[in-house]
């Protein structure tokens, strides 16, 4: 009998035992889905997004359900960086799991504050860089959505850690290769993709906005699939270091969908909130996927469209 | 893993599924056997759907428990107002629910000190098992009902809330009992005197009848403690949808609240909760209904 397919990935100097983890920003801290799975099985945990001081984020009414996805304006609520090396970051320490934290910042600065106080936590593995938050230095424009602005901002994080460095990108860009390349240019490790596009529903009887006064939000769910595997693919086709495929995965299906057109790894989202186990879930269908095709690696599936 | 690990998400299996007025359904579930029997005001994240439309899960207070030979039965009042709920509604005997719970806090309750119990339309599910909960401690003319909606057709449960304790039922329109809103009737009950030396109010409906409700307290000065609703994610705290301004110095943290969502800036001066984690119950005082209801 033959042994277990190897799924293992490697992303920048990072070794995962399977291609499969959260996505930030639907997992919490982690420790909110301890109860439903075993974190260790998983290839990473990846949590929300962490600022440099608290965020109390948007005003109450903040997500509707849309056709086949959900659209929210969470605002970035997180505990600050400090409380979560604090309160959050001890509960990893018993567990196994490779461990990935979002950084976010209104500022160039504030992003380069987060980094370099994770980089000191020998616990945090690898950082995923935001980039679809508000450059309040531009007018609020999203440092995602230009080439330049991502370059030089993930350059100056790149100057404070050495850790694995990701770089979640927006979909919303004149040109997704251009943003990758600019990423890629300037240090990084590998690319995470999508973000959620933003997104508005109204309800036509009170006239309001579904989202109450933030009036729009980022979607995010199955609805968003054929777009992000479509920026995925571009993307790993503009750039030579790993991309995560995100966007919309409810199955291993959905999942080898991304592996196929080239993604290393991928993020799984919104159905965890459908289904608290999904990521393990996929992660066992990947390895059932293998085992029925006879393949001894996922290599073999990664960039193998035909 | 804890024993959390294996009741925290389940299969739940359709008893009996009938309308309980018009557009509300009531529907009696059998849990798995080791699952947690919830405390009132509760909650459980339910699936609504085998797709991906609807997608997400939809929370439902505990309506009722109650006890059968050899375990017991949870039943769930639904108001059908979308597609989500066009599902759940529809449901029949023998059915599997895929069911998250019991979620949240609940009630805290005084056993000693008269209770009245403020619903209005579906926001009466919670108050019935808390109303039971009570029966026990309370006698009869101590355990208050108000419930009522915008006309006499949209009220329902009369006989087995009146079986309960004193119903008083009122209707926007006067078409059934006391004519205007909940807040109204409670304080001309008030003047009029309520039995026992105190009261506390125990509430769940629309957030403007709550922020009345809460307005009301100030004035009189009763305790009260009222059940918040809104769009969930998840239920477990991970999407951070539900989150509801809190008013700092007031807020009501340990024992069986021990509100681990709660989070505040950096000043103190404000916080946010989650109401899938830390409420669903809240007392009247903590809640900043301004921005709540803004």
């Amino acid at each position: 009998m033959p042994g277990a397919p190897d799924c293992s990935v490697r992303i920048g100097g990072l070794r995962l035992e399977n291609p499969v983890m959260p996505a930030s920003g639907t997992f919490g801290y982690g420790e909110e889905f301890a109860p439903f799975l075993d974190l260790n099985r998983l290839g990473a945990v990846v949590v929300k997004t962490l600022t440099r001081r608290p965020r109390l984020g948007s005003p109450p009414h903040r997500s509707t359900e849309v056709p086949s996805g959900m659209l929210a304006s969470i605002g970035l609520q997180n505990v600050g960086v400090e409380a979560f090396v604090r309160d959050k970051l001890p509960f990893f320490e018993g567990l196994s799991t490779k461990l990935i934290v979002s950084i976010g910042g209104e500022t160039v600065g504030e992003y380069r504050q987060v980094a370099e106080i994770l980089d000191r936590e020998g616990r945090v593995d690898a950082m995923e860089v935001n980039v679809s938050c508000p450059n309040v230095e531009r007018g609020g424009m999203h440092f995602g959505t230009d080439p330049f602005m991502v370059e030089s901002l993930v350059g100056q994080i790149r100057d404070r850690t050495r850790k694995p460095l990701m770089v979640k990108l927006a979909p919303m860009t004149s040109d997704i290769r251009a943003v990758a390349e600019a990423a890629q240019r300037a240090g990084a490790d590998a690319l995470s993709l999508i973000n959620g596009p933003p997104g508005m529903a109204v309800d036509v009887r009170s006239r309001r906005s579904r989202l109450g006064t933030s009036r729009s939000g980022g979607l995010a769910g199955p609805a968003v699939r054929p777009l992000a595997l479509h920026l995925v693919y571009q993307a790993v086709r503009a750039v030579d270091i790993p991309v995560v495929g995100i966007g919309g995965i409810s199955s291993a299906e959905d999942a080898l969908e991304f592996l196929i057109v080239g993604a290393t790894a991928v993020q799984v989202g919104t159905w965890s909130f459908v289904n608290p186990r999904i990521t393990l879930d996929v992660a066992e269908g990947l390895e059932a996927f293998l085992r029925e095709q006879g393949h001894e690696t996922i290599r073999a599936v990664i960039g193998s469209l035909r | 893993m804890t024993s959390s690990a294996i009741t925290a998400r389940a299969v739940f299996t359709v008893e009996a599924s009938e309308q309980a007025g018009r557009g509300v359904v009531r529907i009696g579930l059998v849990p798995p056997p080791a699952a947690v029997v919830p405390r009132p005001g509760q909650f459980y994240s339910v699936r609504c759907g085998a797709s991906t439309a609807p997608l997400l899960r939809r929370p439902f207070s505990v309506h009722r428990v109650r006890e059968v030979p050899g375990g017991w039965r949870l039943d769930l009042l639904v108001r059908i107002v979308g597609p989500g709920t066009r599902w759940l509604g529809s449901r029949a005997a023998g059915d599997r629910l895929d069911v998250i719970g019991p979620l949240g806090n609940g009630f805290d309750p005084d056993p000693e000190t008269t209770a009245v119990l403020v619903g209005r339309g579906i926001g009466i599910a919670p108050l019935y098992a808390l109303g039971e909960a009570l029966r026990g401690s309370l006698p009869r003319e101590r355990l208050l009902i108000l419930m009522g909606a915008r006309l006499k057709e949209r009220i329902f449960l009369r006989e087995e809330l009146s079986d309960l304790g004193v119903l008083h039922l009122y209707t926007d329109d006067g078409s059934e009992g006391f004519r205007g809103r909940a807040p109204d009737l409670l304080r001309r009950l008030a003047e009029d005197g309520v039995p026992g030396d105190r009261f506390a109010v125990y509430a769940c409906g629309p957030d403007r009848m709550l922020r009345e409700l809460a307005g009301l307290q100030a004035r009189l000065g009763f305790d009260g403690q009222a059940a918040l609703e809104d769009h969930m994610g998840c239920g477990f705290g991970a999407c951070l949808s539900c989150a509801v301004p809190l008013v700092p110095r007031s807020v009501r943290r340990g024992g069986p609240w021990p509100k681990p969502a709660l989070q505040y800036d950096e000043t103190g001066s404000a916080a946010h909760s989650l109401i899938c984690r830390d409420g669903p119950v809240y007392d009247l005082r903590e809640v900043d209904w301004d921005a709540w209801c803004a």
